[in-house]
């Protein structure tokens, strides 16, 4: 799971709506993926990144050098773009877990697939 | 209210119900054949492929309901994230090296507004309830920023050389009936061989990934219709896995094995007749499972069978065409006489309660014997086995089922293999639409068409006012 996923991610417990978002990430195992790297389209991710969460998930991950929000003119900053790159595509959890903020309700990640399914009792309108 | 209260708990255990049909008819059954698809992985559905491209460089897209992949990385400028209900399919597609999740349509665990875009192709036929069918679509608008498009796959009811007897449809599939078309015919200049011959249970979806000749033969034949899973081949009754030995505590699923080329009337789930089915439904026997919905069974070849001699009619000749559905010109009817142990799945009656023959039998603890007697007017008294006309019927609430086949009279299985049966409900020309727009007010309607016999939906996620 990249953090660009983890940054989409949300806790559907029953009753927990929007304060089910972040999603409290552990990890037992990281890996880092080489991807290519792609200016245009890091430079077009940045808007639409959450940066507190961004920035909780790498700090839980302990990684170092994350920019703490767009820089001004980020889009032609190389050095910047290269870093979100790696922060955003390139450092994958393999085994770990998300936690619901709210619930408490913990959520899997195993090779690398994060499990969101819950129980019908949780889910139940 | 008191009424309020009732109503609510009627709906609960619709639902209840609905997702037990779907677990078994088809979360269940990718699960236990997923290991078989990485292989029969077909093409891309073109215009699906065409969608992604046109998505902005940079954009965000799910695919909601992924399977093993496929369209995961037919455009690299965008971030695509896979999400699919089953484990194993993800895993597969986990493997290809793309990102994936597993989760529910129906409770999509993304904030509002993340996506760009989203595909669906193929998923929101498996859902057995309008209600259901609604709420995977209005989750995935949910999660669509405004402006954001949604595509939509499922499969149509109307086919060019084949009727579905209803909407509600359970699909199986026949290992050696693929094997042994697969010797059969060649397809040269295909590059895929499904290869079930190669496997000792080799599975195939109906239509999906299935280089089955089978499938390639009805493609020769027709524009082929459907298939809206991964390969656009129509939906036919494949290779079987017949392992999946009734672990199915279920009686029904045995019989419905032994017994594969009949089949159920078949009922829509609409939520008011499940609801006046559950309201009037008596405790089960066996409360295993769906038993509440009748549902067609879509036959595959070889509809022979043996039968009993009072049988007025005589089974059709296996043709060399594997045929799913049912031909309109076809007059013979094959019913299956469960046992006492066997579901019923039963489905809307619309009113028509007194309808539906054979397979709808009303009272979960009517035995088979008592249905079929009962007949296709469900008034009780016993009717002479008349002759099912298969004719493909436009309301679902048409059909009339006349005969049964006693089930206990059967020999095992001619094709000694087990179904896999998936559900689907079929969309009607229209229904797609209509179902958008009456329920799903933050959806605009872009474009709607068919696609090799799917119905295909472009909608917008209309901008926020406030």
């Amino acid at each position: 799971m990249k953090l660009l996923t983890h940054n989409l991610l949300s806790s559907h417990v029953r009753g927990v709506g929007p304060r089910g978002f972040p999603l409290r990430l552990e990890a037992t195992e990281v890996r880092v993926i080489p991807v290519e790297f792609n200016p245009d389209f890091v430079a077009r991710m940045i808007p639409k990144v959450e940066w507190a969460a961004l920035l909780e998930a790498a700090d839980h991950l302990h990684l170092a050098e994350v920019p703490k929000g767009p820089t001004q003119g980020y889009e032609q900053d190389e050095t910047f773009l290269r870093k979100m790159h790696h922060v955003l595509l390139e450092v994958e959890v393999v085994e770990g877990t998300l936690q619901c903020p709210e619930s408490g309700r913990v959520f899997p990640i195993t090779r690398g697939i994060p499990n969101m399914l819950l129980n019908e009792e949780e889910t139940e309108t | 209210m008191v009424r309020n209260g009732f109503k609510r708990q009627v709906e609960a255990r619709m639902d209840h119900e609905a997702a037990q049909l779907e677990k078994q008819h088809v979360h269940d059954v990718y699960e236990s054949t997923a290991r078989y698809l990485s292989d029969l992985q077909g093409k891309a559905w073109p215009r699906v492929r065409q969608f992604l491209q046109d998505q902005e460089p940079g954009s965000l897209i799910a695919d909601i309901g992924c399977g093993t992949g496929k369209y995961l990385k037919v455009n690299s400028q965008v971030y695509t994230l896979g999400c699919d209900y089953c484990g194993p399919l993800v895993e597969i597609a986990r493997s290809r090296g793309c990102e994936v999740m597993v989760c529910d349509n129906l409770n999509l665990p993304f904030r509002d507004q993340g996506f760009d875009a989203i595909i669906s192709i193929g998923v929101i036929h498996h859902f057995s309830t309008k209600q259901r069918r609604i709420r995977a679509i209005k989750e995935m608008a949910r999660v669509l920023v405004p402006g954001g498009q949604l595509m939509i796959y499922v499969w149509a009811m109307e086919q060019k050389n084949r009727h579905f007897e209803k909407q509600d449809v359970l699909v199986p599939w026949n290992r050696a009936l693929c094997s042994r078309l697969l010797s059969e015919s060649s397809q040269p200049g295909r590059k895929k061989q499904c290869g079930h011959l190669e496997r000792s249970h080799p599975y195939h979806p109906p239509c999906s990934m299935c280089s089955c000749s089978v499938c390639f033969k009805e493609r020769r034949d027709s524009k082929r219709s459907h298939s809206v899973d991964y390969e656009p081949v129509r939906a036919r009754t494949c290779c079987a896995n017949i392992s999946k030995e009734a672990g199915e505590e279920n009686g029904f699923y045995h019989t419905l094995g032994k017994s594969f080329r009949s089949w159920f009337c078949s009922r829509s789930l609409d939520e008011s007749s499940l609801r006046k089915q559950i309201e009037r439904v008596r405790p089960l026997k066996n409360t295993e499972g769906w038993a509440t919905s009748t549902i067609s069974i879509q036959p595959s070849r070889h509809s022979s069978l043996d039968r009993d001699p009072q049988e007025p009619f005589s089974t059709r000749e296996p043709s060399s065409d594997e045929d799913v559905f049912v031909e309109s010109s076809q007059k013979h009817l094959e019913w299956l006489r469960a046992p006492a142990t066997v579901k019923h799945l039963r489905g809307d009656h619309q009113g028509e309660t007194g309808r539906n023959g054979g397979g709808d039998c009303l009272g979960s603890t009517h035995t088979p014997e008592e249905c079929a007697a009962a007949g296709a007017l469900g008034e009780g008294k016993p009717s002479a086995p008349r002759t099912l006309r298969r004719i493909s019927t436009v309301d679902s609430t048409d059909s009339t089922p006349d005969d049964t086949i006693p089930v206990e009279g059967q020999q095992p299985d001619v094709l000694d293999s087990r179904a896999f049966m998936r559900y689907y409900h079929v969309f009607r020309e229209g229904e797609l639409c209509g179902l958008l727009r009456e329920n799903v007010s933050e959806l605009h309607i872009l474009s709607s068409g068919n696609d090799h016999g799917n119905w295909c939906i472009i909608a917008e996620k209309k901008e926020t006012c406030d």
